[in-house]
């Protein structure tokens, strides 16, 4: 497809430079060690692979979260989204969960969305953790504002972490958001957030070899539930 | 009273069970039973189903009218039992009884739970409203509540630690793990669920004392046997398992009008009533299925019943003594920790998963060698009605 | 304002069990007629749980829900006022009051609420 080079940076939004998320590994139920890291827009495409058959999940709100996952990480790699980064959480290089989130501006982080393709780990409840530690510490941002689509995420993140109530509408959809201030963050991040740093060498270079992706049936099993008599 | 055997039994996974409604679970429990005892496509007498919230969850009542719909049973009689957590408990002793007494000859006992249709906080209050309304249910008490006061006050006067409750969980979820009809198919570590710093995410506290990994998670599931008197039960293909007694009991409805809170009075007399009917005692048990619906209630059980002494249980646990292999495997199917514990389904795939090990037709690193005598125990509310079955494989 | 203790427990005319919630019958000895008894003075904690996973109808992340005794021998169940759970001992003296203790259907129901002394 040719671009038009003078019309595209026009339409491409200006970013500001975001600092990396360092990798971080944790230790699931299972004893499984679960790596933490920032992907980058080369290694979108793989990961849409993985949020594709998902967007026809109706339980849990898994479709629209997995729609608006799958726009909002095309708009990334397609120059459309502003200040976006992605954290992806695998074990032994497959990939069982997603956030993303953006910087509004220096000050306010605006939460996207958490996906999870394997469930009952409280690998969400890491992921999320992860990304709000993202914002506060080290995009060192002074709040985050936060929607849930699904119930499971409202009981999750608003009442675990006691978020703030705002009348400030959401980029998802315009529902008003709740905040996690710098301050919350830091009270309650001894009860919900854990991970040791640096990742052992060889975990990392698994998990950056290769973004495996699970077939689609054991996804669908994971999400909706069992099936056969 | 005639001797009653079960002549089929069957099951469905347990798990969350998007594709199915209520219905669809009884029926398809139902149907595997009764190919089960070969039975495909005739009668029986009558339908027992046990369910706790069809009502409440699933906004339908009359579940065995519509179940024997669905299968063609009429003009079978039906009905459905309600009786908490012990309602499948509840439902084969009533069909035990109606063939017993000679009035019927084939009886179908089926149990299912639909709880993912509503959210899990809306599950947490229909389990609750088991409760006392005005001196309990205000209070925002839940059943894991209810066990966690439970598990303080057995702790300070047993010595019951977390790392006891620790090795039930893990005991039952590496059992489950193998279990192709149990929900949780995951394992868990010592180090993943206690020693990692890691693990107040992983296992945050649920009702103090109790963690995540104590409590048995909201399942979709149903299970189901066919009962027969003895005589007719060589007609049938498979082993029969013999009813060999049973036991049931209630207690106070508040856990604090008890004299002594950490006395399971129901539960030792349930199971005493099933030992004295089937002329055995403790020692002669080869497996069991006790209602761990919290880690707790598997160590307080296993000495209410009497495999152990009243504070010795935890000892035994550590002993490796109930574990597979051991001298009481409990909860070789995984458990209501590990199965899942749809509440009207659990009575009856206890005693479904007593009949595979019975019958000795389970995969070798599940099925208890030479196990002939099977026990019981399914614990309605916290412990004020409790049922307890005491299996015994037939002859050929 | 602070509000009156308004829960009653039933001593039986006949052998003197004390009974929380009512009962028609006396549990020990099967009669019929009670005497209706205020719980007095202070409680002592018999054990409580902190209570996350609430349901329905509970915005708060944890309660804490415990029983307790009073000086003359009511035992009743309410919540607890404390923050974690090394705040509170079994044994130790609490102070009963009178509040609400959940909303049902819009409406504040009451009920006891211990606190730490």
């Amino acid at each position: 497809m040719p671009i038009d080079l003078e019309l595209e940076s026009v339409l491409r939004p200006p970013e500001v430079p975001m600092v990396p998320y360092p990798p971080k590994v944790v230790t699931l139920a299972n004893g499984k060690q679960m790596v933490v890291r920032e992907i980058t827009r080369e290694d979108v495409p793989r990961v849409l692979e993985a949020v594709r058959p998902i967007t026809t999940y109706e339980r849990d709100y898994y479709d629209i979260v997995a729609s608006r996952v799958y726009a909002e990480l095309l708009g990334w790699y397609r120059w459309r989204i502003v200040n976006e980064f992605v954290l992806i959480a695998q074990i032994d290089g497959m990939l069982v969960g997603l956030v993303n989130s953006r910087m509004l501006n220096a000050k306010t982080g605006m939460s996207l969305h958490t996906l999870t393709t394997d469930r009952g780990l409280r690998i969400g409840s890491h992921m999320f953790a992860a990304k709000m530690e993202h914002h506060i510490e080290y995009l060192k941002q002074e709040e985050v504002l936060i929607v849930a689509e699904s119930p499971i995420g409202f009981r999750r993140w608003m009442i675990e972490y006691g978020l703030e109530p705002t009348n400030i509408p959401h980029e998802l959809g315009g529902a008003l958001s709740f905040r996690l201030s710098k301050e919350l963050y830091f009270a309650t991040k001894d009860r919900l957030v854990v991970g040791d740093r640096p990742v052992p060498k060889e975990l990392l270079d698994k998990a950056m070899e290769d973004i495996i992706v699970v077939d689609e049936k054991t996804v669908a099993q994971k999400i909706c539930g069992v099936k056969g008599r | 009273m005639r001797p009653v055997a079960i002549v089929g039994a069957g099951m469905i996974p347990f798990g969350r069970r998007d594709d199915d409604n209520l219905m669809d679970m009884l029926a398809y429990a139902s149907l595997n039973a009764l190919d089960d005892a070969g039975l495909g496509d005739k009668g029986v007498n009558a339908v027992y189903v046990a369910n706790m919230g069809a009502g409440m969850l699933n906004h339908q009542m009359s579940v065995a009218s519509a179940l024997v719909d669905r299968l063609s049973l009429q003009p079978a009689a039906a009905e459905s039992i309600e009786n908490g957590p012990a309602s499948g408990g509840s439902a084969i002793k009533n069909g035990l009884l109606a063939v017993a007494s000679g009035y019927y000859d084939l009886v179908l006992v089926v149990g299912g739970e639909k709880m993912r249709d509503v959210s899990g906080w809306r599950a947490t209050d229909f389990v609750a409203s088991m409760t006392h309304p005005t001196a309990e249910y205000i209070y925002g008490i839940t059943l894991p509540g209810m066990a966690g006061m439970f598990t303080r006050l057995y702790m300070q006067k047993y010595g019951v630690t977390r790392e006891h409750l620790v090795q039930v969980a893990i005991k039952n979820q590496e059992m489950g793990a193998l279990n192709p009809y149990a929900h949780v198919e995951s394992r868990i570590t010592h180090e993943g669920i206690v020693d990692s710093w890691h693990s107040r995410v992983n296992n945050p506290p649920v009702a103090d004392p109790l963690r995540l990994y104590d409590v048995c998670p909201v399942s979709d599931g149903a299970a189901a046997v066919i009962l027969a008197p003895l005589d007719l039960a060589k007609q049938f293909k498979k082993t029969p398992i013999v009813i060999a007694g049973f036991g049931q009991a209630t207690d106070t409805h508040s856990l604090q009008e008890r004299e002594d809170p950490t006395d399971l009075k129901a539960v030792t007399l349930a199971a005493q009533q099933a030992f004295e009917m089937a002329k055995m005692k403790p020692s002669d048990i080869h497996v069991a299925e006790l209602h761990d619906a919290f880690t707790i209630l598997e160590i307080a059980e296993s000495e209410h019943v009497g495999f152990f002494k009243k504070g010795e249980g935890a000892k035994a646990l550590e002993q490796g003594k109930t574990k597979f292999g051991g001298q009481i495997p409990i909860n070789v199917s995984g458990g209501l920790k590990a199965r899942g514990h749809p509440v009207g389904a659990t009575g009856v795939a206890q005693v479904v998963d007593i009949v595979w090990q019975l019958r000795h037709e389970l995969p070798k690193d599940r099925q208890v060698q030479n196990a002939v005598n099977g026990l019981t125990v399914n614990f309605g509310g916290f412990g004020n009605n409790v049922l307890s079955f005491v299996l015994r494989r037939g002859e050929k | 304002m602070k509000k009156k203790i308004e829960i009653v427990a039933f001593k039986c005319k006949k052998c003197g069990k004390l009974h929380f919630p009512f009962h028609d019958r006396c549990l020990a000895c099967k009669s019929r007629e009670f005497d209706q008894v205020a719980p007095q003075g202070n409680a002592k904690l018999i054990t409580f749980s902190q209570i996350f996973n609430l349901p329905w109808g509970f915005d708060n992340r944890f309660l804490f829900v415990g029983v307790a005794e009073f000086e003359n021998g009511v035992k009743a169940m309410g919540q607890i006022a404390a923050n974690a759970p090394e705040e509170l001992k079994l044994g130790m003296t609490l102070k009963p009051t009178w509040d609400v203790v959940r909303v049902i259907s819009g409406e504040n129901v009451y009920g006891l609420k211990f606190e730490p002394m």
